[in-house]
């Protein structure tokens, strides 16, 4: 019975969620910056997700059991996008080229919106994942009473 | 010494986890691109169980497949996590039911 690697499982799912919602939350802070470290406007970022296979203490007795089947993920890259940037004429704007326009990031709120709600969403299906397993192991705790 | 209903009841729950283990890791590889959900034929390894032996993964057939390559069904996994945790439920009671069964029967033969 290995109920307790499970746990590792689903937590696992929950760090990857709550670091991608955590790059959702940086695009729209700098949804209109337009001055960046390396130059040129923010580049919006998206996380990659990489099933890996989750390591515990107890490993070596593990992968004798369904070993292939205890899949936790992880984040393997965080890319940038290659979109290129929005040009809005605003020749005011002291980061204005010689014609007056400005590059913001190429960035839709709604976009982002919809992606965090199904980074919720799926925090949401691990957590509840981690209450089943709890329940279960204090019903197996409970056969000792 | 235990009655041999006891001994399916462990192994019942020993498949009931294994299961949930692939629940839990279908649910956390929800947004995995390519990730494909893994199940086991819950009838046929508890009809062919062998003590310490471990089931067959399977890949369940059939699930809409999504653009990035994932087919995990969050509907399918929510429902699989909550049928396996009441079946775990019942199943302890029931060996519960059996344990204490047998406490009462040593209990009753102290007074002798």
């Amino acid at each position: 019975m290995s109920l307790f690697n499970l746990l590792s499982v689903s937590a696992s799912g929950m760090a990857a969620q709550r670091a991608r919602a955590e790059v959702i939350v940086e695009n729209l802070a700098n949804s209109e910056t337009t001055r960046t470290p390396d130059g040129g406007p923010y580049r919006r970022k998206d996380v990659v997700f990489e099933s890996e296979a989750q390591a515990s203490p107890f490993s070596a007795v593990f992968q004798t059991e369904m070993s292939a089947g205890s899949m936790g993920v992880g984040i393997s890259q965080v890319v940038e996008d290659s979109r290129p940037p929005d040009m809005r004429y605003q020749p005011s704007h002291p980061d204005a080229d010689a014609r007056g326009y400005v590059a913001f990031p190429h960035m839709s709120p709604a976009e982002e919106m919809v992606d965090l709600m199904g980074a919720t969403r799926g925090y949401q299906a691990n957590v509840a994942a981690i209450s089943a397993v709890k329940d279960m192991v204090s019903k197996s705790i409970d056969l000792m009473k | 010494m235990l009655p041999a209903i006891t001994a399916r009841l462990e192994g019942y729950m020993d498949l009931l986890a294994d299961r949930q283990k692939l629940v839990a890791a279908n649910l956390a590889n929800l947004d995995t691109p390519g990730y494909r959900t893994k199940d086991l034929d819950f009838q046929f390894e508890f009809l062919s169980q062998t003590p310490g032996g471990t089931p067959n993964v399977i890949e369940p057939t059939g699930l809409t497949m999504k653009n990035d390559g994932n087919n995990v069904s969050l509907d399918r996994e929510s429902r699989l996590l909550a049928e396996n945790a009441l079946r775990f439920n019942v199943a302890t009671n029931l060996l519960r039911n059996e344990l204490r069964t047998v406490r009462k029967a040593i209990e009753e033969g102290k007074g002798a």
